[in-house]
């Protein structure tokens, strides 16, 4: 199996890119200058090769923090899920060397070391691997401690952490920029953009917003209730696949009391599945209080894989047309590209 | 209590353990010996295997600068200088610093359940780690950030109320700055759990402080810790023949001319400063400075002048070696090491002494 998988859409767009480039991110067009001829890469037609003006480069990562990169990285880790998706889509997957534990997709990301857990992350491994360039998440995802202690020891890394679909397609570009491969970024963005907009406005156009309830997670034995909290990224996907988000009233709190989701009574509960979380409807509807509801009443709980839709990374267009189709499947949603 | 600070007799030991009680000197150099085959472990050990010849190379290239015949990716010498050599000798200063801070407060309060936290510094610290993790503002300072200098404060300044609110001297003193770091201690972790519940998902570098670990070592951060620590328990050691008056009981300290609220002043705040410069860098680490002075003091003796100075080097040594051994089976956290291994090793040397046990 190639090293690299890369959909159609993005050899596709590829021409379209540069021209739009300039538009959508000003921020990253001197790195989307056509390749010179002395490109020595063998696939000239999907990889956007470096261009020697490309690097040296100097980004500023979702912390602000500025960083260097003085060539292109040729030995790259991956230190959350996201970030190795967004690395093997935008064609550096070859060169990442090393990821986390939760890394499962593509599946030739699966079976490169890994140097993190949720829990921790092993710095003599990475450090072994002599990177020249560690991808880590921002907001506590990867301890600031170890991200400081990197940067001591001068390898450059970049923090990157999206809040909203937006800051997704930003976090692709600013990969790009800091991998060389700033073309097939921006070409994922554009397609991205374009069907997450197709969809959005497919279930906009069409009738009302159901009150809907996304379960992030539920525990038996206290009862807690975990909805997406204001303003996060569960809501916003929630909203754009057509649907009326619940949520706990508060952008730092996940657990919604009992009480306030029936008087919000949704009209669609939805459950994200996922390995370590998998309810069914029926335990679902059997538990106590939930038969008031009215998706309770008309059995409209339903679920859906909640991987894709969660993380924030090239796959969440497949997730919002999942979710579309859960939360509207009376809506003809447009045809993938 | 104001009794159990008489000197043990010790006389009723047979064997083996009157031996090595008589013989301060002997456990000593012992002690420097598990430090030594620890350091080495300590270095020579981690997740990367590197072999020994160049672990050597790589100390003998940037300890006194000889190339032997030996050549090695940079990486290489970057894991063994950069990351593992600062982790064993900042596991040994705070381990010494919170093995003599434990021995010292446990004398200082005539009580064995004291530990280098008594007087609230952990929960002072954990609440100023708290604190600086929810504030939206990033300072570093070389590679101090907030979290160093707030767990800092937070553990001297609530040793300080402690101090200042419990008072040091009189009739009952010493029960009521104990009660009175219970009671502060008290009303910091309520404050602590309540920034825990609002921190949502900075809750985990929270938590990460209270288990403790010492995975943030670097040299930078060893020489800012590690003189503070180190001035501290040799301060210390220097008036362990006030510490052993102050055993007597206030009264007898005052005969044989010790100013008793001075002296007692002293030994709190240097025992308070190795402790808070410690957990700065590592986060609460339990168990050593509460055992490790309880050990020694089977061996070799309540004298203070002998335990504390002991006391230095096996908790240097227990806290390396456990730290080693958390690394191995892959960053466990070290406090939890050193109860599993720690804990039956004292309860062993409980069931042996025959004599009673005093502090």
């Amino acid at each position: 199996m190639s090293p690299r998988i890369r959909r159609p859409v993005v050899v596709l767009s590829l021409v379209l890119s540069a021209a739009l480039a300039a538009c959508s991110n000003p921020g990253a067009s001197p790195s989307i200058a056509p390749p010179p001829s002395a490109a020595p890469t063998p696939s000239p037609s999907v990889e956007p090769s470096p261009s020697a003006a490309a690097f040296p480069v100097t980004i500023t990562d979702d912390e602000a923090t500025t960083v260097d990169l003085a060539a292109e990285p040729q030995k790259i880790v991956s230190l959350t899920p996201a970030t190795t998706e967004i690395l093997f889509e935008i064609g550096a997957g070859d060169r990442v060397v090393a990821t986390d534990d939760g890394s499962d997709y593509p599946a030739a990301a699966v079976a490169l070391p890994d140097v993190a857990s949720f829990s921790s992350v092993d710095v003599e491994q990475v450090v072994s691997l002599a990177p020249d360039l560690v991808v880590a998440g921002g907001l506590g995802f990867t301890p600031p401690d170890v991200i400081t202690r990197l940067r001591s020891l001068d390898i450059p890394v970049v923090v990157v952490y999206a809040a909203s679909v937006d800051g997704v397609y930003h976090d692709i570009e600013l990969l790009g920029q800091a991998t060389g491969t700033s073309a097939a970024a921006v070409a994922l963005t554009t397609s991205m953009r374009s069907e997450i907009d197709a969809i959005s406005g497919a279930v906009a156009a069409s009738g009302t917003r159901p009150r809907v309830y996304y379960e992030i997670g539920y525990d038996g034995t206290t009862g807690a209730i975990y909805a997406p909290a204001d303003k996060s990224f569960v809501a916003e996907m929630v909203t754009l696949a057509g649907g009326d988000t619940i949520t706990t009233g508060s952008a730092s709190t996940y657990e919604i009391p009992i009480e306030k989701l029936i008087e919000r009574d949704p009209q669609v509960i939805v459950l994200g599945v996922n390995p370590f979380y998998n309810p069914t409807p029926e335990a679902v509807a059997a538990r106590p209080g939930w038969d008031v509801m009215t998706a309770v009443v008309n059995k409209d709980i339903r679920t859906v894989h909640d991987t894709e839709i969660t993380r924030p990374g090239p796959r969440l267009p497949i997730g919002l047309r999942d979710l579309a189709a859960t939360i509207r499947p009376d809506v003809t949603l447009p045809a993938a590209p | 209590m104001e009794s159990a600070g008489t000197l043990a007799p010790g006389a009723h030991t047979g064997g083996l353990a009157a031996w090595v009680r008589e013989r301060p000197v002997v456990v000593g150099l012992t002690g420097l010996v598990l430090l030594f085959v620890t350091a080495i472990a300590g270095v020579g050990l981690g997740s990367v295997q590197i072999g020994p010849s160049e672990t050597i190379g790589v100390l003998l290239w940037r300890m006194l600068g000889l190339r032997v015949g030996l050549d090695w990716p940079p990486a290489t010498e970057t894991i063994v200088w950069d990351l593992r050599l600062p982790r064993v000798l900042t596991a040994m200063a705070i381990g010494s610093g919170l093995a003599v801070a434990g021995a010292t407060f446990q004398g200082l309060l005539r009580n064995p359940l004291a530990d280098p936290y008594v007087l609230g510094t952990a929960s002072g610290a954990a609440l100023g780690a708290a604190v600086a993790v929810l504030l939206p503002i990033q300072i570093a300072i070389i590679e101090f950030g907030l979290l160093h200098g707030l767990a800092f404060a937070g553990a001297l300044l609530s040793a300080w109320v402690v101090f200042r609110l419990g008072g040091s001297g009189g009739a009952g003193g010493l029960t009521r700055l104990l009660l009175t770091g219970y009671a502060v201690g008290s009303v910091l972790a309520a404050l602590l759990t309540m920034a825990m519940y609002v921190s949502g998902a900075d809750l985990r570098q929270i938590f990460s402080f209270l288990l403790g670990g010492l995975a943030g070592a670097s040299w930078i951060r060893l020489a800012v810790a590690g003189p503070l620590i180190a001035a501290a328990c040799v301060l210390m050691v220097l008036r362990s023949r006030t510490l052993d008056g102050l055993l007597l009981g206030d009264a007898a300290a005052g005969h044989l001319g010790i100013d008793v609220r001075r002296e007692r002043g002293i030994l709190l705040a240097l025992a308070s400063l190795a402790t808070a410069a410690g957990v700065a860098i590592s986060g609460l680490i339990g168990f050593v400075g509460l055992v490790v002075p309880h050990v020694v003091r089977l061996m070799v003796g309540p004298a203070a002048r002998r335990v504390l100075p002991i006391s230095a080097i096996f908790g240097a040594a227990l806290l390396a070696a456990a730290d080693v051994v958390a690394r191995l089976v892959g960053d466990v956290p070290v406090g939890v090491v050193m109860a599993l291994l720690g804990a039956p090793f004292f309860l062993f040397l409980l069931q042996r002494s025959r004599s009673s046990y005093e502090l």
